[in-house]
């Protein structure tokens, strides 16, 4: 394993100029080109806002900012599983030519994404100024948060990105659970809206605890339940290392599952 | 530094084809991994050791497990079985530009591959317009790499590879490619390395080439080394092998026994049987080596069980690449009446055109309309041109000539 990272070490370079690209390309011959990164989230938010807070009318203090913080905690994980599945089939080409460790094309994937949602965390900032809502220490958490949200994603996408290798149903299985659990997670609602009996159930989504870690700092201004961290982190450490071993196992043999 | 540069001790690499490629999907099958797995071995038990500063040749037949064997030193595949060492970093000029992303330029692309063969972003800079000088691409650096052509794209990949200093280079028929000018300037700067300690190992089809500047030679024959040692005498086992019609096969070995091999290089339903092929010269005697402008002469021994149909005789000049040169037939030829049961057909070149290198033939006996085979031979004879003093390119002398004029 020590040999492994420090193999990966090496490879900081690659790592750096494959995420820089993804970042570059992904906009190359857009007109507003990196803004998009921001628009698009942006513009899912009014919809989601508009048809929440204004045509069905959730007794929600402050809705915008109770949704943007559920959202960028939603999509932080949901966008970067999504995108890094594909990412060692996508890269085939280069698999089978060059070696180099796969670790890196996941890796350089959530990197990229990683980037967009630190900026999308940002602009949650110049929100909650906007609309007066308090500043605190507590705020402090979130890069913690932030970091749960990065291994907890990784680990998942080492896990799909390996199983997709030989079995490409895999991402569309993802992109409809991804879908399901959009709803079964307190993001667009909060948990005590729901009638009582059907709160236990909600509890066993794992997603609910990264949201309640990201949107307390936000909305509540104070720290999240100890409960529900430390439940975030354990998930987070068993799902990373679970992950990692995973996809070290299996990488050697990826190229003889390509073609 | 120790003196081997690479060491490879009984390796072994099995492919697994059976999953991909069976018909019934059972998805239940798939979740649990089954599946009849019929194996493949690509290699097996191969063992040699290269100096630094050595250049080691590396020669078979299609399929015979070459570029394989170059895929594992260069860490593409694992071995299944036995060790590679390494010492030193590995430039592998296996498929070039193959790192590249279309959509960056070419600039944008030198730090890309410059970061997968793990140079630090500094050297880059620093060889950077060197690079950019010896692939002469400066005026088109900055925009994307599929605009290039494919020439263009190769010299790129090719400068960039070759300004990283490596100990060891791989390089897999990659002087096909590019033109002329571009190989010998690229060939001149690999030799340069080994002056410096690289090692260089050569995959290549060109005996010649291999002859010329390999200090050894590996001869591989279905996945196994089948000779290793001094490059004139594997070069002749080379010979020999494509003769016995050895390790020209380029899908055998999927679990199919040598006689198959024979039987799907010849078929037919023998109404027509060619019983025997050889070439002879001028004076009838049997040869297989033969120079450029040589009378060159091809006899078929053939017996006939038609009763009234004659058959139509065909020939077929391949180079070992496979490539057809010329397939001609006696219907074309208004050589159709009257053929006795039993005889020979002669095909005769007065003067023969081919230049340099080792030839494939095939013979073969069709119905009139050339939709049902007698009997057909399918490349499973081979003749070897030399060609001293030749100054032109290509395999073939086409009747040209020159003229120029002025304003």
């Amino acid at each position: 394993m020590k040999n492994y990272l420090t193999e990966l070490f090496q490879y900081r370079e690659l790592l750096f100029n494959l995420t820089v690209n993804e970042m570059k390309l992904r906009y190359r011959n857009s007109v507003l080109g990196f803004l998009w990164t921001i628009l698009n989230p942006l513009f899912y938010l009014l919809i989601l806002s508009l048809v929440f807070s204004k045509i069905i009318r959730f007794q929600i203090e402050n809705y915008t900012i109770f949704l943007f913080a559920g959202l960028t905690s939603w999509m932080m994980i949901q966008q970067t599983v999504v995108i890094a599945t594909g990412s060692i089939v996508n890269n085939q080409a280069l698999i089978r030519k060059v070696y180099i460790p796969k670790m890196v094309f996941p890796l350089s994937n959530i990197l990229a994404r990683f980037v967009d949602h630190v900026i999308m965390s940002l602009l949650l900032l110049g929100f909650m100024v906007f609309f007066h809502v308090p500043l605190t220490w507590n705020l402090l958490f979130i890069p913690v948060a932030l970091c749960l949200h990065f291994f907890f994603s990784l680990g998942l996408s080492l896990i799909s990105a390996t199983a997709y290798i030989k079995i490409r149903d895999v991402q569309n299985i993802i992109a409809i659970v991804f879908q399901a659990l959009f709803f079964a997670t307190p993001i667009i609602y909060s948990l005590n809206i729901l009638p009582a009996n059907y709160r236990p159930y909600f509890l066993w989504n794992p997603f609910y605890y990264f949201v309640q870690c990201f949107r307390y700092p936000v909305y509540y201004a104070s720290l999240p339940p100890r409960q529900d961290f430390m439940i975030a982190l354990v998930l987070t450490v068993v799902i990373f290392i679970a992950g990692v071993v995973i996809f070290h196992r299996k990488e050697k043999l990826f190229v003889f599952h390509l073609s | 530094m120790d003196l081997a540069s690479i060491q490879v001790s009984s390796v072994g690499v099995k492919f697994n084809l059976g999953f991909e490629q069976k018909g019934g999907r059972n998805p239940l099958r798939l979740l649990l991994m089954r599946g009849k797995k019929r194996d493949f071995w690509a290699l097996k038990e191969i063992s040699f050791e290269t100096n630094r500063g050595e250049i080691l040749g590396i020669i078979g037949g299609n399929g015979a497990g070459k570029s394989t064997l170059l895929k594992i030193i260069a860490g593409i595949y694992p071995a299944t079985e036995g060790k590679i060492q390494i010492q030193g970093s590995i430039a592998p000029l296996i498929e070039l530009g193959a790192a590249f992303n279309p959509e960056l330029t070419g600039a944008e692309n030198i730090f890309l591959t410059g970061s997968i063969f793990r140079i630090p972003r500094k050297e880059i800079k620093q060889s950077f317009d060197k690079i950019i000088e010896f692939s002469g691409l400066r005026s088109f650096i900055h925009s994307p790499v599929k605009n290039y052509s494919s020439g263009m794209f190769i010299r790129l990949a090719f400068s960039i590879v070759i300004f990283f200093q490596p100990d060891i280079v791989l390089i897999d028929e990659v002087f096909s490619v590019g033109d002329r000018a571009f190989q010998q300037k690229s060939f001149d700067k690999i030799l340069s390395f080994r002056k410096r300690g690289a090692t260089i190992l050569l995959v290549s089809h060109d005996t010649n080439l291999i002859s010329q500047i390999c200090d050894r030679t590996l001869v591989l024959s279905r996945g196994e080394m089948s000779f290793l040692g001094s490059t004139d005498e594997a070069v002749d086992h080379y010979h020999q092998l494509i003769k016995s019609g050895e390790g020209l096969e380029a899908d055998k070995g999927l679990g199919e026994q040598d006689a198959a091999v024979h039987d799907r290089r010849r078929w037919g339903n023998k109404q027509v049987e060619i019983q025997s092929v050889r070439f002879v010269d001028e004076t009838g005697s049997p040869r297989s080596d033969f120079k450029s402008g040589d009378y060159f002469e091809a006899q078929l021994v053939y017996v006939s069980h038609l009763r009234d149909e004659t058959p139509v005789f065909g020939i077929a000049i391949n180079t070992i690449y496979k490539l057809l040169i010329y397939g001609p037939n006696t219907l074309e030829s208004g050589l159709q009446k009257d053929l006795p049961h039993e005889g020979t057909v002669r095909f005769i070149i007065p003067y023969l055109p081919l230049f340099e290198g080792d030839y494939l033939f095939s013979a073969s006996a069709y119905d009139p309309t050339l939709s049902r085979a007698y009997d057909h031979h399918d490349m499973m004879y081979h003749f070897k041109v030399s060609s001293p003093g030749q100054r032109d390119f290509g395999c073939v002398q086409i009747n040209s000539r020159w003229e120029i004029s002025g304003e």
